[in-house]
């Protein structure tokens, strides 16, 4: 692909302001506690009135993890005492037969994600009785197309427990790696070995796992552009079916884990933009399809192929290539999307298991659309994941006309245009290869809550 | 049971409603006199305040005094069966009556709950009657109706499969749309797909089941709750029926 000849450093730069990620939009700063458990519930009525349901996704929440890495900005607990998470199992049991009451139970499961905290934290015992607990609950889709996918922390499993996962139904793993120089593990303290990590990845292809992504960290501490290479190198060497390699966002004021961080070793902009460039490169030169934001595909992988067929869509963990699903969140702050709402579950363990106790839904907050919110989220959809906006679709749909409604918007992109970012013409806007490295730039015009907080601190940087 | 309509009464006051002016004209009872039959028949209509989607305007076991004409929005009516599951016996759109199956026994048999913010014109029974034996232009119009009801239920009561029943009731819902000045391809239903299933008497995955196979057959676009018929001719040859 075109974008790594001329690397536009100097564009990344001038437009390397801070923004959201558009996992969702509206982002979950706009969630509040006036969307209690009763709008969820009249939300989840409504999606099971639709004429043809949307098939459903599950998420659930595992928060639990054995260390702290220092980078992490999760929702997580560090604890060694096992019996507080079997705890919370006891309770995740009730949230799921709670929300799987609400759903229509003809609703096809084809999606489900167990995130963390670390989800092997728990023993391959606890983990079938979940997935147990879910089939009980909810109808999990018997295809070979579902996508069922978990979260690897390499450090605690072996190939017998992949044998195991692939075994109780999943059919995806993501391992965490984040970068295997043993100098930045050690300042991010996240020590894993090398060796047996990629062994780990050749297992899970032998367990039947038929899609394996890695997640890869830059600007992490004390990373050079040529060390970082070298864990490229060698994650390479499995060729993983897909990888994200995500930015490290400092946010020392916001998380503490990331006190922990010397921030005199945190890579200088131009260090991390070296690190981009060359990531790019490298996973371009190796054959790899870059997706979009952090994340990059083998060609014949379905991510590469929804890409080309415009297909792709935007969900919590990046990028997906499923139809339009509700998501069902589980556990604690888990996120869920249902109809046009989306819903938050308490963020406070104890909280959660207060509310569920009680036998009430654990929901902290949420947000119902507005016509403006959906017109906007499916502009700022069009852009992140198809790289084209075809104003006539948008025009039918919400009754608009898009030059007139947007008239501001399109006039802020101008400069963008100048700068080679995006193709602007009379109905449409098209995202050029280098314009694909910064869409939270080109998207963020059209997010109309940034306007109350223009220089978005409370964002992570764009690269 | 108590009665909504006893707390809260639907057609509390005789302003003059101007069936002249009334976009449903050429549907609603009135649509055959002349002017003066027009005006004479204003005098006998209450309309309505708005009436919220979930709010009842007659309930099962009530007294008949009035029957009511849909001026805005979507009713279903239903029965509660003795285990105690919700059966929806139809849908009311603009323009029609809903209100028939009381004149016998004088009691409301069905409870009628609006759908969407809807509103109603209430027509005491008594007036409709005796104005009925002086105009009967309006007596043919009530007759007319009426047969039309009894001629859609007799046809619902077919052995028809699941294809033909869901066919059908998509049909006669175009045809009911576009006469009331909607587009007859493209349209959004106020009803889930559970009222849908329990007035045709299907399974709920039923329903969803066969409109997905409609829409992969090309037939219908369906989006939530709206609908769009992409070929009306081949929906017409599924439902096998003349309401089309």
């Amino acid at each position: 692909m075109s974008i790594t000849s001329s690397f536009p450093s100097e564009l990344i730069t001038k437009y390397g302001l801070a923004g959201p990620r558009y996992t969702s939009y509206p982002t979950a700063l706009q969630f509040h506690e006036g969307f209690d458990a009763e709008a969820y519930r009249r939300h989840v009525r409504y999606s099971n009135d639709d004429l043809i349901p949307r098939p459903l996704s599950l998420y659930v929440h595992l928060p639990f993890c054995r260390e702290l890495c220092y980078y992490c900005a999760c929702n997580k607990k560090v604890t060694q005492n096992t019996q507080l998470a079997e705890l919370y199992l006891e309770f995740l049991d009730k949230e799921i037969e709670m929300q799987g009451k609400l759903f229509d139970s003809d609703r096809q499961v084809i999606q489900l994600h167990f995130g963390g905290g670390t989800p092997t934290y728990y023993n391959d015992m606890q983990l079938r009785h979940i997935v147990e607990r879910l089939s009980a609950n909810f109808l999990l889709s018997r295809s070979a197309s579902r996508e069922f996918s978990i979260e690897i922390d390499p450090r605690t499993v072996d190939e017998g427990r992949l044998a195991h996962l692939a075994e109780i139904g999943f059919n995806r793993v993501s391992m965490g790696i984040q970068d295997f120089d043993p100098a930045v593990q050690k300042a991010v303290n996240r020590i894993q070995d090398e060796g047996k990590t990629l062994r780990l990845i050749e297992a899970a292809r032998e367990s039947g796992f038929n899609s394996v992504s890695v997640d890869l960290i830059y600007g992490l501490p004390l990373q050079t552009a040529k060390s970082f290479e070298k864990t490229i190198d060698s994650v390479l060497t499995v060729r993983p079916n897909r990888l994200s390699v995500y930015n490290y966002a400092h946010l020392p004021h916001l998380f503490r884990a990331q006190r922990m961080i010397n921030t005199e070793e945190v890579p200088a902009p131009e260090v991390r933009l070296q690190l981009l460039a060359s990531t790019i490169t490298k996973l371009t030169g190796a054959g790899y399809v870059y997706i979009g934001m952090d994340h990059f595909a083998l060609p014949d992988d379905e991510l590469s192929i929804a890409m080309q067929n415009g297909t792709l869509q935007r969900n919590f963990q990046g990028y997906s290539t499923c139809r339009e699903t509700d998501l069902v969140g589980m556990g604690v702050s888990a996120i869920g999307k249902v109809g046009n709402s989306f819903v938050q579950n308490l963020k406070d363990i104890r909280d959660w298991q207060a509310a569920i106790e009680n036998g009430e839904l654990p929901v902290w907050r949420g947000l119902s659309l507005s016509g403006e919110d959906r017109l906007r989220r499916g502009v700022i959809s069009a852009i992140m994941c198809q790289g084209f906006v075809r104003f006539a679709d948008f025009e039918q749909n919400y009754d608009i006309d898009f030059n007139d409604h947007f008239a501001l918007e399109l006039k802020s992109l101008k400069p963008i245009e100048e700068d080679g970012l995006v193709k602007l013409s009379e109905g449409s806007i098209e995202v050029t290869p280098t314009g694909l490295l910064l869409l939270r730039a080109i998207a963020m015009k059209f997010d109309e809550y940034l306007v109350n907080d223009p220089q978005g601190k409370s964002y992570s940087k764009v690269i | 049971m108590s009665s909504d309509i006893q707390q809260k009464p639907y057609f509390p006051e005789r302003i003059l409603v101007a069936c002249s002016q009334c976009t449903l004209g050429d549907l609603c009872l009135p649509r055959s006199l002349d002017a003066a039959g027009v005006e004479q028949f204003e005098h006998i209509v209450n309309k309505s305040r708005p009436i919220q989607p979930g709010e009842h305007i007659f309930r099962a076991g009530d007294k008949f005094q009035s029957i009511a004409a849909v001026r805005a929005g979507c009713f279903k009516s239903y029965v509660i069966d003795k285990n105690g599951e919700e059966q929806v016996l139809g849908f009311y759109l603009p323009g029609e009556i809903i209100g028939f199956d009381a004149i016998h026994e004088k009691v409301h048999k069905a409870n009628v709950v609006a759908l969407d913010t809807s509103s109603v014109c209430g027509l005491s029974f008594e007036s409709v009657t005796e104005m009925a034996r002086q105009l009967p232009q309006l007596q043919d119009e009530l007759f007319r109706v009426m047969s039309l009801h009894i001629a859609e239920l007799e046809a619902s009561a077919a052995d028809l499969s699941a294809e033909e029943r869901i066919a059908s009731l998509l049909c006669s819902l175009s045809k009911r749309f576009a006469s009331r000045g909607y587009s007859a391809k493209e349209f959004n239903l106020s009803m889930s797909r559970r009222d849908i299933a329990s007035n045709l008497r299907l399974a709920t995955e039923t329903i969803s089941r066969v409109l997905a196979r409609f829409q992969s057959a090309g037939i219908i676009r369906v989006n939530r709750k709206k609908v769009a018929i992409l070929e009306p001719e081949k929906l017409k040859e599924l439902a096998r029926r003349d309401t089309c």
